[in-house]
């Protein structure tokens, strides 16, 4: 046999490159398995998987929901849940990347700001059906907190709890400086006067804040969203096309914002300083830094757990003079099912058995959340804590962002405004307009 | 019949002094050792042009387009817009110059301070090996997990302020004053990079012939004039790396960014890769983030070639 034919190189090459072709084919086809595996999703009358992302790690929720509530869901649907907890700073990343790469869960938690451009984009189901097929009972207890997962009128997100920021107090505080603990300020006005008698000084610098609202990055939107609230005004027109902010009740929200950190009668230290965030051991209630603070529901628990011996209180929503009483929140971080989901029924299943009474108020409590059924309020859990009693009277004050689409961009907008504004760089007037400005553009690409 | 026999040319036969035919040539083979070469580099190369050169290639792609990861319809070609709003925006002029500004107050400062340290820790002394050690020791941790430490460490009631304190200073707020917020990062980042630039120098100072100083010593060099012309020429190669390699890194500041300041206060630390991670993963603007990551690219190569031209341009 002659080697040296040239016809025999060519058949090797063919037949390596035909290994080469069967090789590659069983490395794809092995591929494209552990990826169907991965994905998880199976057919809703065969296998049922489901996979769930859940925003958090909160270390008590994450046990609650894999060691209990879970467990519990697989006995009772005979389906394979897995959950997957994801650090709030990273879902929005690893949704959108989950779902450029068709990789997406089944059913996800995110809050209701987002809601809107996964409408947008056709991503998330409509869930109007699945909802009007609940018992009317079930709709009535969930009233308060179904129109924050509505987009455009349209159920999206199922919320799993309510969120509301209120005031919080050191009742000793009061006291020592002369003032009713019993007889909490029931205005802004009247807080700042509250604030100037409590705030302490060490020549210039203040050593105990009167009182003390979010002011670092996207919170001081949601403080100046909870005085433009009780001012009376609005973030955006009804039909969410414009921006309504930059109006004299924004304004005067702002003024106020603004007179808490600057002036003669500043009676806030430390502006941009995230204390919301910061450990229950290192909260200013706790450090005694501050004498009132605004703080959300399971961060109220956990400085109450922190210092045990303290008489600390939650104020009622507040208003200015002559306005109703408002405060931002309302519908809380809730659950959505992909659009693209192989088990739709089963992800509402999972969604309808969180929300059950018994699941969501053990979920409510277990977070240290305000529950989202109203008849929670008649639960051991409501009852036993004055601060989840306080939240629950006062849900129907509780105001949310808007629903629109680019609401994230424009509460960045606005956001970095009122930086300028809390900071002498720009006046009131001057940061909404600039900020409305930006806002009506978005909004109208977006429109 | 008659037959005409047309006798071969031999190749011994061809007259003198013409060029000999070229030889048959040989198919080219595979060495055993190449096909070895080969597959032991396929895989890197497999790694680098599916992880990182298709990636690129397809960024730069993206940054003539316009695209959401959330969007079904994929990415819409729209020329060299990206880079046309650049031109304009505000936002992203003042990033390059926060960007700027941090390279620029972090390198200096760090390879002299880094240069002064590998000429100390040359000298044998004791303890000589825990020190350096001591000295390495942040870049060895995480810049996040450095970061969150120096967040503790900057706040209100952190160390630094205690200290104050100590002495009767009233507390900064580091980085919540758009003065000091930079600096701030700065001054954490400085610290980050010593301990690397440090064991690279003084690998550099160790290569450097031991004969050139005795040469230099015989000819009554003193300390300054033995190390301007001695130490420094050597060490050059190395510099050029420790700068070069600075640049790059410092350009790209992110980490140290997210966890202390967020970008601010009042876009004061918002860097252009800052500015990238919220263009295209808080606003889902993955063409104009794109654009944005290629005009910093350009930019990262242009600084460090210009800086290590201008250190080995001395050297010519």
């Amino acid at each position: 046999m002659d080697v040296h034919s040239p016809r025999t190189p060519r058949r090797r090459h063919m037949r390596r490159a035909t290994t080469l072709i069967a090789l590659g084919a069983v490395a794809a086809l092995t591929l494209s398995a552990c990826a169907a595996g991965d994905g998880g999703s199976g057919d809703d009358g065969g296998d049922k998987t489901l996979t769930v992302w859940l925003p958090g790690t909160n270390q008590t929720e994450i046990d609650l929901v894999t060691d209990t509530i879970v467990p519990a869901f697989e006995k009772e649907s005979g389906a394979d849940v897995e959950v997957t907890f994801v650090d709030w700073g990273d879902i929005s990343t690893k949704l959108n990347s989950a779902f450029a790469a068709g990789t997406a869960p089944d059913v996800f938690g995110h809050g209701p700001a987002a809601t809107a451009d996964f409408v947008a984009n056709d991503r998330i189901l409509d869930l109007d059906d699945r909802v009007a097929a609940m018992s009317a009972d079930d709709r009535d207890d969930l009233a308060a907190a179904l129109p924050g997962g509505q987009v455009d009128g349209v159920q999206y997100l199922m919320p799993l709890s309510l969120q509301g920021y209120l005031v919080m107090y050191d009742a000793d505080a009061f006291t020592a400086a002369g003032l009713d603990p019993d007889a909490p300020p029931a205005t802004w006005e009247e807080l700042k006067t509250a604030a100037e008698a409590l705030t302490e000084r060490d020549g210039q610098t203040i050593t105990r804040s009167g009182f003390l609202s979010p002011s670092q990055a996207i919170a001081r939107q949601q403080s100046f969203a909870t005085f433009l609230f009780g001012a009376g005004g609005e973030l955006v027109n009804e039909e969410g096309t414009e921006a309504a902010f930059a109006s004299k009740e924004g304004v005067d929200a702002l003024d106020f914002f603004t007179g808490l950190y600057s002036g003669d009668t500043a009676v806030s230290a430390n502006l941009g300083e995230d204390y919301l965030n910061a450990p229950a051991a290192q909260q200013p209630l706790v450090q005694r830094s501050a004498a009132m603070t605004i703080q959300a529901a399971p961060m109220m628990q956990q400085i109450v757990d922190a210092a045990p011996d303290r008489d600390l209180r939650v104020m009622p929503a507040l208003s200015f003079e002559g306005g109703d009483p408002a405060a931002f929140g309302g519908a809380g971080p809730g659950l959505m099912i992909n659009a693209d989901s192989k088990s739709p029924d089963l992800a509402w299943d999972f969604i309808e058995y969180m929300l059950s009474p018994e699941v969501s108020t053990e979920y409510t409590q277990g977070t240290g959340a305000i529950p989202v059924r109203a008849s929670a309020a008649d639960s051991d859990y409501a009852k036993n804590s004055p601060i989840i009693t306080t939240f629950l009277e006062q849900s129907e004050h509780l105001k949310a962002n808007p629903n629109v689409v680019g609401w994230v961009q424009v509460r960045d907008a606005l956001d970095k405004e009122l930086e300028r504004a809390l900071n002498g760089v720009a006046s009131s007037q001057e940061a909404l307009d600039a900020a409305a400005a930006e806002a009506d553009k978005i909004l109208g690409a977006n429109g | 019949m008659t037959s005409t026999t047309i006798a071969p040319v031999a190749a011994s036969s061809a007259p003198a002094g013409a060029t000999p035919p070229p030889p048959p040539r040989r198919r080219r083979r595979w060495s055993r050792s190449a096909i070895f070469g080969l597959v032991f580099v396929l895989p890197a190369a497999l790694y680098i042009v599916v992880f990182q050169l298709v990636p690129v290639i397809y960024g730069l792609v993206l940054s003539f387009t316009t695209y959401s990861p959330l969007s079904r319809s994929g990415p819409e070609f729209t020329g060299v817009d990206n880079y046309a709003e650049l031109l304009g925006d505000a936002d992203f002029g003042n990033a390059l110059l926060v960007t700027g500004r941090y390279v620029l107050q972090v390198l200096p400062i760090t390879v002299v301070l880094a240069l002064g340290l590998a000429l100390l820790v040359n000298r044998p002394f004791k303890g000589v090996g825990l020190f350096r050690s001591a000295l390495y020791v942040p870049h060895i941790v995480s810049l996040t997990a450095v970061s969150m430490v120096w967040l503790w460490m900057y706040s209100q009631t952190g160390l630094f302020n205690e200290v104050l304190g100590f002495f009767g200073a009233p507390a900064q707020s580091w980085l919540l004053d758009s003065d000091s917020a930079l600096n701030a990062v700065s001054a954490m980042r400085i610290w980050k990079a010593l301990g690397s630039n440090m064991v690279l120098l003084l690998a550099g100072l160790q290569s450097i012939p031991r004969d050139l100083y005795e040469a230099a010593r015989v000819d009554g060099a003193g300390r300054w004039a033995t190390f301007r012309y001695v130490t420094l020429p050597g060490l050059r190669p190395m510099l050029v790396y420790v700068v070069a390699m600075d640049i790059i890194y410092l350009a790209q500041g992110f980490a140290e960014i997210y966890v202390l300041t967020q970008g601010g206060p009042l876009a004061s630390t918002t860097t252009v890769n800052y500015l990238i991670y919220t263009e295209a993963f808080q606003y889902n603007q993955m063409g104009s983030a794109s654009a944005m990551a290629f005009v910093l690219f350009a930019l990262i190569i242009g600084f460090s070639v210009l800086a290590v031209r201008g250190v080995m341009g001395r050297q010519k």
